[in-house]
């Protein structure tokens, strides 16, 4: 019984994820379009985008493991999803954990970076270079940032530092328990979701989109999925370690919007760093933040 | 059983030494082995018997002090074994003339004679005719090599070992007027009343550096590259094989009979340290095989220095293992490095014309480093075991010095081996018949082949020459004994009066 | 006959064999039947086991005896020479004789190199711990030098470390025996934490140095990357895998069961803030860091490989230190981990090699379509060196970032995931350098490699993907190793460990990762129009036409960006402090050389009577 529900969940987590994932890329389109004032998308427009490139008629691919690439960039997310708790639902969240997670989620990563790699275009493996080191820029403070709420709840265990959270009001939250850690994590939710200033490695005037350069059809359709899931997970990690995760549904998907606000209303009005300059704005203040906050936590 | 087949240590090699003119030919090239083999076998017996008690013989029955004294305890029984089967690997079966060969194989003799008699000599006059017997057999075998860097290096040895004789002599003289007797025995019972003051003391250090120039000691060694980089390979073996053995036995002897005193000690081990230290590291920068393995041949005896200067038998052990160690590998190495000759780089590819040679060479290299189970690493174990026991820092600071050597010492060998090893020397610019010579004769290969042989055995054999080798310690260093052995009157009186 | 007994003797067989038969085909099926036997026979027997040959030399006693500790890496270093033994009896092992190389001799030093490696692994005592660690080392330096000239000469190069490490052990040898007296490791265990601590600290010194330049620890790692990179292919994924292990294999003796961790906390830098404990542990997390940064920058495979392996090591020493059930857990696992892709990796590479000729990662790319079941062999191999789910790396780097965890320890839990991220950087720029990309056209014609390479790589990374999946399988054996070590016990499931501070359970993790990938493919080729195959050449240039003689692959200065920012940071400071002691032993040698260049001995022998009497006598 109890494994008929938890295969349930299973099923039913990467689902949820993925539609709210399509509204904050709804979100993220309108955000943007009203800062260029524009009208911006109908509701339904990022569904029909993956509708519409999943139906092209010409469709090629560069080999297997183009394919595979993609499907691993699907696959790792939907895996990812169940080990992220959403209120009322689990999944198998307790036996992983956040560091699990973490690394968890490199494995679209990976996915992608083999696909792109078989195409066997310069700009392509340029951009995954490119990703790979802003993965490694924003990577650091965020394990730094995961400590701290390790440290602080005694866990590893997502579900616990939930219900710790929840136990105590938003004064045990970890934003007022640990507010350098909120602020590091916001800098670098920020630089995970790689728009303006830290789109290095998508770049379109220098590496003509990097590692979408030979993607069309299905596998852009495969990205575009990607893209809803990371934006979910990206957030749902930030809500569950600082905001109290989701006492509701209601409370859950309104802390996730305004997380993937905050970063969505800035990135437009900003031109492109270079890759170095992302190391180095990224190592050096949620590092110093993120440090300093788990100091602070650890004293 | 009568000990006065002890004298035939001496007399056998001498005898075959001298009486050659006087046989046809053919019995004449065999008469010096089989005086050697007579004389092994001597050896052999006398190991198996000291091995229970030492034996001592007067001879002419003229009681000490007065006559001339024979001590043979199981180290000089071994070292009168060890005498003659390495000078018996290292004979001169070859010569350019009949009469070049006649001089070396009698030369030869003289100085396995010699050996014999500093191995078993019981006072120090004798030590010091042998040891001068030692010495111009060995100016003359170094000189025979014929060229005039031999003459010229041979010249400049001369004059050295001449000068420490001198001081040898000196020391002797000084002893001699304190205490009114040169029998070890005699002295050994004397020493605390006469001779343990910095008289004494003056007198073993003349006689350290004298007898030192044999024994490659650190102030009195720069003759050795020379002598050993011109001299034929059989020469440098027995040069540094052997007789630097036989002086350190002597100088080990003097240390424990005469001279058990803390500075005596100091002295041995700051001048082994600096040997260590000198002669590894100038192996280090040598551009020839020769001089490397003269330079660290150097550094093993100053080793050796290092393990006699620690107080009681475990540093005895040490000594002899060490001693014996390098007697059995040092001859070999310089056998080997008889076509290997000149400048390092010379040798590239050699391994490809002598892969056995390459092979022993190897052997040889990992057991002077000590690497086990091979017997380099049991002496080295013994020495540092010795050397951690002390209280003293200075000890500890020997073991350390001995650490980084051993370290040079491996960079060193490893690079003859890796240049055996390397590109071809054929591939270089230089024709074929460069690397054609540096393949090696059978006859190195099985003169070195034996010293491998038994260096392996001694290997395998570890476990069960480790108690014979502390027995040997013990009675070397029991000088109570050795005085009842040779005076047993005078020790008797000595305690009544 | 005990199985130990049999095991060494076994094994002790094998280089006169290898030396006697190792030119015969049929050598190689017959040493992995052996050793297939041996890894049988020591799984399945009860442990501790003595052997029956057992030497006195001066009074003590020499002897072997086996614990679980040593028996994991035992199973591991057995397992890693039956892969290389197999690889080897192949087309690999033709090849490599075809080129002047000898079989017999690469065999042999293969043999030889486990036999001395399961001496060290069964010691009993000091004295045959030293003849196993010298075996070892000089075993070790047999293979190094089996690949040719450069591997000649990064043998020599190994050398003075390995002499020096020898040194090292060697005197802390003399002076526990000095201070101690006894060399038997049992008794030690009692003795050696209650020496003061002047004492322990310089045998934690000289002990340390000593096993450390074996395991290529910060700062005596330089020998390491080229010794095994340039060693012949099957040596080189031995040595990679296990041979420095042996460092690991000593040092967690040493620090755990003989001196104990809390005495080596006690030897503090600064009282309360530093201690050796830290130190080690600082020691491990640079030696991830910095070589694993040096890897990236590696364009040859063999060699991007071995300085991870560098890297790799830290991650092992770091858990022992930590102590704890979990951090030590996961440092013995790794070892077990490591082994298996790494050996994987290196015989990969060798396979592209034995292809192609050629490990340079510049000549290389897009030949995932020719040898497929090396590219797979490769990237489970990468996905496990990076540490990521499912293979086996991740739950073993898992355990040691737990640990660090929990014991509050957060700038090394830092570096240990930099290292980790590092690696993900340099592993992809290996596989896509070597299997993604453009297929150059002088490689058109490639095959995948034969059965003999495939087969043992292809088993390597499967047993990492099970272990890595259903964890416990080798956990039983690091409990067990734990247990006899003396550190406390991790209690484990067979997916993983169960604690309230957090679960892993890689039975459901990598249960739930497949699914995913099952739908992420059922959505990827069930939906949508059927994509068409293209050339690689029909691809997006700009508005130039491509063909086969363009090259059209990124690979050199991969991560440009990168390097712009942290490349100043490369300094090579410790090839620096490398040449600087070589220049002064040779300076050394030099002054030393000048004594013996006198012209006029006999005045400064003279001189030395007059000075010495004078002391003699002012005394």
């Amino acid at each position: 019984m109890k494994m008929m529900e938890l295969l349930l969940e299973l099923t039913v987590m990467p689902l949820l994820a993925f539609t709210v994932g399509l509204f904050m890329v709804l979100m993220m389109r309108k955000i943007a379009a009203k800062i260029q004032r524009r009208v911006g998308p109908p509701l339904l427009q990022p569904l029909y985008d993956i509708v519409k490139l999943y139906a092209k008629e010409t469709q090629s691919s560069h080999g297997l493991l183009h394919d595979i690439g993609i499907v691993m960039a699907v696959g790792g997310y939907i895996a990812a999803e169940t080990m992220l708790p959403v209120p009322g639902m689990n999944g198998i969240a307790d036996k992983a954990g956040m560091l699990t997670l973490a690394y968890v989620t490199m494995i679209p990563s990976l996915g992608l970076a083999l696909g792109v790699g078989q195409c066997a275009n310069p700009n392509g493996s340029i951009g995954i270079a490119r990703a790979l080191t802003a993965m490694l820029a924003y990577d650091v403070p965020f394990v730094v940032i995961i400590f701290g709420a390790s440290w602080l709840y005694g866990s590893n265990n997502l579900v616990e530092v939930i219900a710790a959270q929840q136990a105590g009001g938003i004064a045990s939250w970890g934003v007022t328990q640990m507010p350098l850690l909120a602020i590091a994590g916001l800098f670098t939710l920020y630089a995970m979701l790689g728009k303006q200033p830290f789109e290095i490695y998508v770049a379109p005037a220098e590496i003509a989109t990097g590692p979408m350069v030979e993607m069309g059809g299905k596998h852009l359709g495969g990205l575009f999925v990607m893209q809803c899931f990371q934006l979910f997970t990206a957030s749902a990690i930030y809500v569950s370690l600082f905001l109290g995760g989701g006492e509701n549904w209601l409370f859950f998907i309104a802390k996730l919007f305004a997380v993937v606000a905050i970063p969505m209303s800035m990135a437009f009005v900003f031109p492109r760093y270079r890759t170095e300059d992302v190391l180095a704005v990224v190592w050096r203040w949620p590092m110093l933040l993120g440090l300093i906050g788990v100091w602070l936590v650890m004293r | 059983m009568s000990h006065s087949l002890l004298a035939l240590v001496v007399a056998l090699p001498l005898l075959a030494a001298f009486l050659p003119p006087l046989l046809p030919g053919a019995i004449r090239r065999l008469l010096g082995p089989l005086a050697l083999l007579l004389v092994a076998a001597l050896g052999v017996y006398l190991w198996r018997i000291t091995l229970i008690e030492p034996v001592s013989l007067a001879l002419g029955d003229f009681r000490p002090p007065l006559g001339v004294v024979f001590y043979v305890d199981s180290v000089a029984a071994l070292f009168v074994l060890a005498v003659a089967l390495v000078t018996l690997l290292l004979w001169p079966w070859r010569g350019d003339t009949s009469e070049n060969l006649d001089r070396k194989q009698s030369l030869t003799l003289v100085l396995a004679a010699a050996c014999g008699g500093l191995a078993v000599s019981g006072d120090l006059f004798n030590v010091y005719v042998f040891y001068e017997l030692a010495a111009v057999a060995g100016y003359g075998l170094a000189a025979g090599g014929g060229t005039a860097a031999a003459r010229v290096a041979t010249f400049r040895y001369l004059i050295l070992g001449s000068l420490g004789s001198l001081l040898a002599l000196l020391g002797i003289t000084l002893i001699y007027f304190r205490a009114g007797t040169l029998n070890l025995a005699h002295l050994a019972d004397l020493a605390p009343q006469t001779l343990h003051d910095p008289f004494g003391l003056a007198a073993f250090f003349l006689i350290l550096l004298g007898l030192g120039v044999k024994a490659e000691l650190f102030l009195v060694n720069t003759w050795a590259p020379e002598i050993y980089a011109t001299a034929e390979a059989r020469v440098s073996a027995l040069l540094a094989g052997l007789v630097s053995k036989l002086a350190l036995l002597v100088l080990a002897r003097l240390l424990v009979l005469v001279f058990p005193l803390p500075e005596a000690r100091g002295a041995l081990l700051i001048l082994g340290m600096l040997g260590m230290l000198t002669g590894e590291f100038a192996a280090f920068r040598a551009r020839d095989i020769k001089r490397m393995l003269a330079w660290s041949s150097i550094g093993q005896l100053g080793a050796a220095f290092i393990a006699f200067s620690i107080p009681g038998s475990l540093g005895l052990a040490a000594g002899l293992a060490i001693a014996l160690h390098h007697l059995l590998v040092k001859p070999a190495l310089f056998l080997l490095a008889e076509r290997w000759g000149g400048g390092l780089a010379r040798l590239a590819g050699a391994a490809r014309r002598s892969p056995f040679g390459a092979a022993l060479f190897a052997l040889f290299a990992l057991s002077l480093i000590g690497v086990p189970p091979l017997p380099g690493f049991w002496a080295k174990y013994l020495l540092l075991s010795g050397l951690a026991a002390q209280p003293d820092n200075l000890y500890l600071l020997a073991g350390l010095v001995v650490l980084v050597t051993t370290v040079v010492e491996a960079v060193y060998l490893f690079r003859v081996i890796g240049m055996l090893h390397g590109r071809d020397a054929a591939h270089s610019e230089k024709p074929q018949n460069m690397a054609l010579d540096m393949t090696l004769p059978a006859s190195t290969l099985a003169g070195s082949g034996a010293f491998a042989a038994l260096l392996l055995a001694v290997a395998l054999a570890a476990p069960w020459l480790t108690a014979p080798l502390a027995r040997m310690a013990l009675q070397m260093n029991d000088s109570a004994a050795y005085v009842a052995r040779v005076l047993p009157a005078t020790a008797t009186s000595e305690a009544t009066k | 006959m005990n199985a130990l007994d049999i095991l060494l003797a076994l094994s002790a067989l094998m280089p006169p064999a290898a030396l006697l038969f190792g030119r015969w085909r049929g050598y190689a099926w017959l040493a992995g039947m052996v050793l297939t036997g041996q890894i049988i026979l020591l799984a399945g027997c009860d442990l501790p086991l003595a052997a029956g040959m057992n030497l006195e030399i001066f009074g003590r006693s020499v002897g072997w005896r086996l614990d679980a500790f040593g028996r994991f890496f035992a199973l591991i270093t057995l397992g890693v020479a039956l892969a290389s033994t197999v690889y080897m009896g192949g087309e690999w092992g033709e090849r490599h004789a075809a080129g002047g190389h000898s079989p017999r001799w690469l065999h042999g030093a293969l043999a030889g190199n486990v036999l001395a490696m399961l001496l060290l692994l069964s010691s009993q005592d000091l004295i045959a711990f030293f003849i196993g660690w010298e075996l070892t080392s000089w075993a070790g330096f047999l293979l190094m030098a089996q690949g040719g000239e450069k591997a000649l000469r990064a043998a020599l190069r190994y050398v003075p470390y390995a002499m020096s490490g020898a040194m090292a052990v060697l005197g802390g040898l003399a002076l526990t025996l000095a201070w101690t007296g006894t060399l038997d490791l049992a008794a030690l265990t009692g003795i050696m934490p209650t020496l003061d601590n002047t004492k322990l600290a310089l045998l934690l010194a000289l002990f340390g140095m000593g096993f450390s330049i074996k395991m290529g620890l910060l700062p005596f790692h330089l020998w390491q990357a080229p010794a095994y990179a340039e060693a012949a292919g099957a040596g080189t994924a031995f040595l990679g895998a296990i041979s420095a292990r042996m460092g690991l294999f000593a040092l967690a003796l040493l620090l755990v069961k003989l001196m104990t961790l809390t005495r080596v906390a006690d030897l503090a830098f600064i009282e309360g803030l530093f201690t050796a404990r830290d130190l080690l542990a600082w020691v491990a997390a640079l030696t991830i860091v910095l070589p694993t940064f040096t890897a990236l920058k590696q364009n040859d495979a063999r060699y991007l490989l071995a300085w991870h392996g560098i890297g790799q090591g830290g991650y092992m020493l770091l858990g022992i230190v930590i102590g704890d059930a979990t951090g030590s857990a996961g440092g013995l696992l790794h070892v077990f981990n490591y082994a298996t892709y790494q050996a994987a990796l290196v015989l990969a590479v060798f396979a592209v090699m034995h292809r192609t000729g050629t490990a340079d990662l510049n000549s290389l790319g897009g030949l995932v379509t020719r040898m497929p079941l090396t590219f797979l062999v490769m990237l489970l191999g990468i996905i496990g060196l990076a540490g990521l789910p499912p293979m086996n790396g991740f739950v073993s780097k898992w355990l040691v970032y737990r640990s660090l965890m929990l014991d509050g320890r957060p700038l090394l839990f830092l570096m240990t995931v930099i290292g980790t991220l590092g690696t993900i950087l340099s592993v992809y720029k290996l596989i896509h350098n070597t299997f993604l990309g453009q297929l150059r056209a002088e490689h058109e014609q490639i095959r995948e490699a034969p059965w003999s390479m495939t087969l043992p790589m292809l088993a390597l990374v499967i047993l990492a993907f099970v272990t890595g999946a259903a964890p416990g399988l080798a956990l039983s054996w690091v409990a067990e190793a734990q247990a006899a070590l003396g550190l406390p016990v991790l209690a484990y499931t067979l997916g993983g460990i169960e604690s309230p501070r957090g679960n892993l359970d890689m039975l459901w993790i990598v249960g739930v990762l497949f699914a995913g990938f099952g739908i992420g493919a059922l959505l990827f080729y069930g939906a949508g129009g059927r994509s068409k195959r293209v050339h690689q050449l029909d691809n997006y240039a700009g508005g130039h036409f491509l063909s086969a003689d363009v090259r059209y692959h990124y690979s050199d200065h991969f991560y440009a960006g990168l390097m712009h920012r942290i490349g100043p940071f490369y300094r090579s400071s410790f090839t620096r402090l490398e040449s600087a002691v070589a220049a002064a032993t040779d300076l050394a040698a030099s002054l030393m050389q000048v004594w013996y260049r006198q012209t006029v001995p006999a005045l400064t022998l003279l001189v030395a009577a007059v000075l010495g009497l004078s002391w003699m006598i002012w005394k």
